[in-house]
């Protein structure tokens, strides 16, 4: 899996939840940067990417990651 | 020992000079002996126990967790035993009204027995068992590796400055604190106008403030109407230089040594809304709650289970409203609980969960009405509107916070009768001299709307350049010393200290 397919999933997945369909994901984007993105919309995106992905992200990395870049990063160790 | 006292201001002074003159590697061992001292000298030193007892059971669970074996069973025991030691000693308030309900229906000896049973918690009880629960959970999760020193834990767990009233650190931020430091003029010197400027905040005008809330407290009987107003929107001011105030002292002593504590406050009567407010003020209570209890609880499995079955029934937006009620109600009852009494869960849990609510249901509607009478939503005008209604919603919350639950539907329901109670609706109080009968004179007042205007400018000068400190950096050296000398002298003259006059103690020691 690139960095691009993993960017292509993501921008659907965070498009559906935070239903926007003008939402374009970089590294640095936070969640400052899109409308709606709170704390509880943060674990419905993290329960989105699982089940677009496949597999659990763990907790520790859900309450660390700073913004979308270090999200891509979990992913793509995870999916190794 | 205050620290806002002599005494203390010549234990960090002793306590700094010593830490540049020994050698790095036993730096660690200082301020651990300083906060040995400090704690010593403010509460009763055997109360210690408490927190070596906690630091213990964080030493030996996260030693086994790392190991791996029952990793899950010895996480659990530890955090249940942390909290029913926090429970028993600073919950006193949730289970004693209880008991004396309860109890004495059972066994009238049960209940002398309780009642003769002398409970004293230990300094900063609930700030550092919060501390100690992150530290164990981010442990457990894996994010950071556990500390191999005993010695060195209990330094986390005790670092003096933080024991008064917080901040709540994060041993991923603090984990720097054993390295040694050289001596650095930037350190001291910013410190040391943080200090200050604590001082100034606790001193002249929490002290002043203080003294007329308190006075229309002590009788709710003879003032009433303008008066309760008076109290009801000087709560907020009162508890935001008493505890901003505090917190200021704590950074600053901190930074004397190098270390970088988190910042618990960033300009909370700015924000716009009682959500942002929230991500402003007490900023590491919030964000505890926030990443150990919120986020672990939205994410388990029976809470997706549910937001999928509310998703499904009720739509999207509708099904994501209902599920967030039950995660904001967790969230808020963890917060008020922490605070230890009932007029807390009050004024914090269920008040804000109601306005946060309410705020998520009628958002929409409010955004159709500001759109029809084009309301510039980025103007000064509407940014005062909001920070207003802000502050006004956080001062009903502060006035249950003081008075207690009755007590602050009395005052409230006071403040109301000036609208209709024609006796009541005297506002030449303000003018006629009466208000100096709550015990400051005019001086007072002036010192109290100088002392606002201040903190006015600084909040513009933060939210423009991070901190105020930095912009008065860069100013001419006569400028930049001008400011700081005024400074002083306001807290020399006017700031309300000396052997003769105790300071209150801070309102956030007491959690």
């Amino acid at each position: 899996m690139t960095r691009e397919e993993v960017y292509e999933r993501l921008n659907k997945v965070f498009r559906e939840i935070l239903d926007d369909d003008t939402i374009e994901l970089y590294d640095e984007t936070v969640a400052d940067d899109i409308d709606g993105w709170d704390s509880f919309e943060h674990i419905n995106l993290v329960v989105g990417v699982e089940e677009e992905f496949g597999f659990k992200i763990p907790m520790g990395k859900v309450v660390t990651m700073k913004n979308v870049g270090e999200m891509v990063d979990i992913i793509l160790e995870l999916g190794k | 020992m205050s620290i806002t006292s002599f005494s203390f201001l010549v234990l960090i002074t002793v306590g700094t000079l010593v830490y540049y003159i020994i050698p790095k590697k036993i730096q660690w061992i200082e301020l651990l002996a300083l906060s040995l001292v400090f704690y010593s000298f403010s509460v009763a030193p055997y109360t210690f126990i408490y927190i070596a007892l906690a630091t213990a059971i964080a030493y030996i669970s996260t030693m086994l967790i790392k190991k791996g074996k029952k990793a899950g069973l010895i996480f659990c025991t530890a955090m249940i035993s942390l909290l029913l030691i926090w429970f028993v000693i600073k919950g006193y308030g949730l289970w004693y009204p209880v008991c004396i309900r309860v109890i004495p229906l059972i066994s009238t000896s049960l209940m002398n027995k309780i009642d003769s049973f002398q409970i004293v918690a230990a300094m900063g009880m609930g700030y550092y068992t919060l501390q100690i629960l992150g530290y164990i959970i981010e442990c457990y999760w894996g994010n950071i590796q556990p500390q191999q020193n005993p010695f060195k834990l209990l330094l986390f767990v005790a670092y003096f400055p933080q024991l008064t009233t917080g901040p709540i650190s994060r041993y991923a931020d603090l984990k720097t604190m054993y390295d040694g430091r050289a001596f650095n003029y930037d350190n001291i010197c910013m410190g040391a106008q943080r200090i200050l400027w604590g001082f100034f905040k606790k001193l002249v005008i929490a002290e002043r403030v203080g003294i007329i809330v308190s006075s229309i407290n002590a009788d709710p009987g003879t003032y009433h109407a303008f008066y309760s107003w008076i109290a009801l929107l000087l709560y907020p001011l009162q508890m935001y230089t008493d505890f901003s105030g505090c917190m200021d002292i704590v950074i600053g002593v901190s930074e004397l040594f190098g270390i970088r504590l988190a910042e618990n406050f960033n300009n909370p009567f700015f924000a716009r809304s009682s959500q942002e407010f929230w991500q402003r003020w007490h900023i590491t209570l919030g964000t505890w709650a926030k990443d150990y209890v919120l986020y672990p609880l939205l994410k388990s499995k029976p809470m997706i289970s549910f937001g999928k079955f509310t998703r499904n029934k009720l739509g999207r937006k509708k099904g994501a409203f209902v599920k967030n009620l039950i995660g904001m109600f967790v969230l808020w009852m963890v917060m008020g609980i922490w605070h230890g009494g009932y007029k807390y869960i009050v004024g914090v849990s269920l008040w804000y969960w109601i306005i946060l609510m309410l705020g998520n249901l009628t958002a929409s509607t409010f955004e159709k009405i500001t759109n029809i009478f084009e309301v510039k939503t980025t103007s000064f005008g509407w940014h005062l509107f909001q920070s207003i209604r802000t502050y006004i919603i956080y001062a009903v919350g502060a006035a249950f916070f003081v008075c207690g639950t009755s007590g602050g539907i009395y005052l409230i329901g006071d403040c109301i009768k000036v609208f209709y109670e024609e006796k009541y609706a005297n506002p030449w109080i303000f003018f006629d001299g009466s208000i100096l009968e709550l015990g400051v004179g005019y001086r007072d007042i002036n010192i109290i709307l100088i002392g606002v205007l201040i903190l006015f400018i600084v909040g513009i000068l933060r939210e423009k350049y991070g901190y105020a400190r930095l912009w008065i950096k860069n100013q001419s050296f006569v400028f930049r010393w001008a400011i700081w000398l005024f400074l002083l002298m306001m807290v020399v003259i006017y700031g309300n200290y000396g052997p003769d006059f105790n300071a209150a103690d801070f309102i956030y020691m007491g959690f």
